[in-house]
């Protein structure tokens, strides 16, 4: 089994590697500049926080729909609280305080998914369709579907300031990165979590609580969620109701080339963070060469995943036979 | 006589359908207590009018659900059917309605049987492989609008504004102004009547129902799954493409960006009507009932003096609301039936 990861992610790491030279050959001067890795990796980082909270909920044999709307809502809420205080405490403490709550905002809207997924025992794929609509209506209702902006220049700094050369989100895409994989890899909780989404009968019978698994999964790819929408008001200097929808696709899309089960029970997190540089750099490419169509660029990512799967499925087939 | 009355009733109140029904009157009184302009066939023929297509749907997806599966780019086929029916027709200067109808049911159902193939070719999850042709559908679909620079049509062919305008029957209304019932709602009800007989009465809906119990059991009792997994993703294609048609010549306006988004409005239609994603429960009668709920609050919140603003946040609610209500009573019923079997 651990050979089989372990060549998922080498696969992926060649297809990368080979995609970047490539591409440094074919864009020489467009590619290979400062000012393009700057902007890949800071963009890299919103696909790849949603990536990591749809993936680990899979592993756990789930699914979390509402991420993107979860983000919109904590980062309303977090962006209403800014405002409110913004002038009466000092700028580099409020931030802090603000992104404090917005974790919490985005792990209460985990927690209520956890509780409709465990014990209400609502299939995940409807109670975070259902959480999906109701996070993006509360943030309606807030804003009356218009924008918040406003904030101070301290807040800013998350989402545009470079700390060398290095964007302060690609470093915070970083540390959590490490984080996750630190906390699947080599905590009892991360272990669990992979034991729950395998075969949770087995996982209930070894004595493990089901049920505060999942919910404290859930909770965790929340707070990952509303970290991406403090990344997103950061970086547009506001928030609004529908911002990022266009990211639900490509960031299931990274967990299923990363090489999650969509049945759960096995996926990396390196094995994810490897297809989110993969798709960027396919993303770069494609801006580069095609120019930057939206709709043209959801059908490849649509292509993508579905040859993902066919792929997976057979090469799964072929390892039954 | 009255004990077979009794049980007969005790059958009845015990169905989802029944709670859903008592839903729909107690939404029906209560909108009409506060506004009064709300039962008039001014108000229900137009919702009629202008979301039949949605019902039409919702009965499409209705079957993947009872199948087990979950179908979430029905609404990028729709708009497909819409787009590509009404824009042949100019394109080939055929002003007939029964061409464009044809091109939209045959799109459709080219794409449902895409899906078809992915799913029980490959066996792959359908979520996430619809989520893919989602993106697929509507993303080919937008480039070659934006590519051939129509990505709107204002003024469709005579043919399409004529069919939009048919009604049944008509009645006069308030200041005598006639309005009509339209024929994309009886088009609605027979297409929820086919369906509702078709799974009644023809093997392969039985097949349907099986397949949605336990796939397993349905494969060992001799069902050909793959068979009924292409009929059902191609019959919600061939559906959705002409529920979009019909949709742009009720609007008479075509935009290759609609539809696309409403999912989530047709999958709260369909579990509020009381099917369950697991499969195997739930009636079209239920679905029909859900939609005409769910038709209600979302286009009528404006005259009960709720901002539609809280349109959203309200079908979220719905959603969870009625999801919850049905795992609970599914909960009690099969503890119940533990009790039953211990005694």
């Amino acid at each position: 089994m651990k050979k089989k990861y372990l060549s998922r992610e080498y696969i992926l790491l060649m297809t990368t590697v080979a995609i970047f030279l490539l591409m440094s050959i074919g864009g020489r001067e467009v590619f290979l500049c400062l000012r393009n890795f700057q902007s890949m990796s800071s963009q890299v980082v919103e696909l790849g926080l949603f990536g990591f909270a749809v993936g680990i909920c899979m592993i756990a044999g789930g699914i979390d729909l509402s991420v993107i709307m979860n983000a919109n809502l904590s980062a309303i809420l977090s962006g209403m609280f800014l405002l409110r205080y913004s002038g009466e405490i000092n700028g580099s403490i409020l931030t802090i305080i603000t992104v404090c709550f917005a974790l919490i905002i985005g792990s209460i809207c985990g927690l209520l998914n956890g509780i409709l997924i465990t014990k209400l025992n609502i299939t995940p794929i409807l109670a975070t369709l259902g959480t999906f609509s109701l996070f993006g209506g509360i943030s309606i209702i807030l804003t009356k579907g218009k924008s918040i902006s406003g904030f101070p220049n301290e807040f800013l700094v998350i989402g545009n300031g470079t700390i060398g050369k290095i964007p302060v989100t690609f470093i915070i895409f970083i540390l959590l990165t490490l984080i996750i994989y630190l906390l699947l890899d080599r905590t009892i909780l991360g272990v669990s979590i992979y034991l729950v989404g395998t075969n949770p009968i087995a996982a209930r019978f070894s004595g493990l609580n089901n049920h505060s698994i999942l919910i404290r999964t859930y909770m965790i790819a929340g707070a990952i969620a509303g970290l991406a929408g403090i990344i997103m008001t950061s970086k547009f200097a506001s928030a609004r109701p529908d911002y990022g929808t266009a990211f639900l696709l490509p960031a299931i899309l990274v967990v299923l080339l990363g090489g999650v089960d969509p049945a759960g029970g096995s996926g990396s997190v390196i094995g994810i963070f490897i297809a989110v540089v993969l798709l960027q750099l396919l993303q770069t490419g494609f801006n580069i060469v095609l120019g930057t169509s939206t709709f043209l660029k959801q059908a490849i990512w649509g292509f993508i995943l579905v040859a993902v799967m066919i792929v997976d499925s057979l090469s799964k087939r072929r390892g039954k036979n | 006589m009255s004990s077979e009355f009794r049980s007969y009733f005790k059958k009845i109140i015990r169905r989802n359908e029944f709670f859903v029904f008592l839903l729909f009157i107690s939404i029906i009184v209560i909108f009409t207590s506060i506004n009064s302009s709300f039962i008039t066939p001014n108000n229900l023929f137009s919702l009629l009018r202008f979301h039949s297509y949605e019902g039409i749907l919702a009965v499409g997806f209705f079957i993947v659900l009872l199948s087990g599966g979950i179908d979430v780019s029905f609404t990028a086929i729709a708009v497909s059917g819409m787009y590509l029916g009404i824009r042949s027709m100019i394109e080939f200067n055929i002003d007939n309605i029964f061409f464009g109808l044809l091109i939209a049911a045959i799109v459709g159902t080219i794409l449902g049987l895409i899906n078809a193939s992915l799913i029980a070719l490959f066996e792959l999850p359908t979520l996430i492989v619809t989520l893919g042709t989602l993106g697929i559908f509507q993303g080919l679909l937008m480039t070659f609008a934006e590519i051939t620079g129509v990505t709107a049509i204002n003024s469709p062919p005579s043919s399409v504004i004529n069919f939009g305008k048919i009604n049944i029957f008509t009645v006069i209304g308030a200041g005598d102004k006639v309005i009509g019932f339209s024929l994309f709602a009886l088009l609605f009800i027979v297409v929820a009547l086919i369906t509702w007989a078709f799974l009644k009465y023809s093997i392969l809906g039985r097949g349907i129902y099986a397949l949605g119990g336990n796939i397993e059991a349905a494969r060992r009792s001799g069902f050909n799954i793959k068979k009924i997994q292409f009929f059902i993703y191609s019959y919600v294609g061939f559906l959705a493409g002409i529920a979009g048609f019909i949709h742009g010549a009720g609007l008479r306006y075509v935009k290759a960006q609609d539809i696309v988004g409403k999912e989530l409005l047709i999958i709260a239609a369909v579990v509020l009507g009381g099917a369950k994603i697991t499969g195997g429960t739930g009636s079209v009668f239920g679905t029909v009932i859900g939609f005409f709920i769910i038709t209600i609050i979302h286009n009528s919140l404006v005259l009960i003096k709720i901002p539609s603003y809280f349109q959203e946040a309200i079908l979220g609610m719905i959603v969870i609301l009625s999801i919850t209500f049905t795992s609970y009573r599914e909960k009690i019923k099969s503890s119940r039936a533990i009790i039953i079997e211990s005694e």
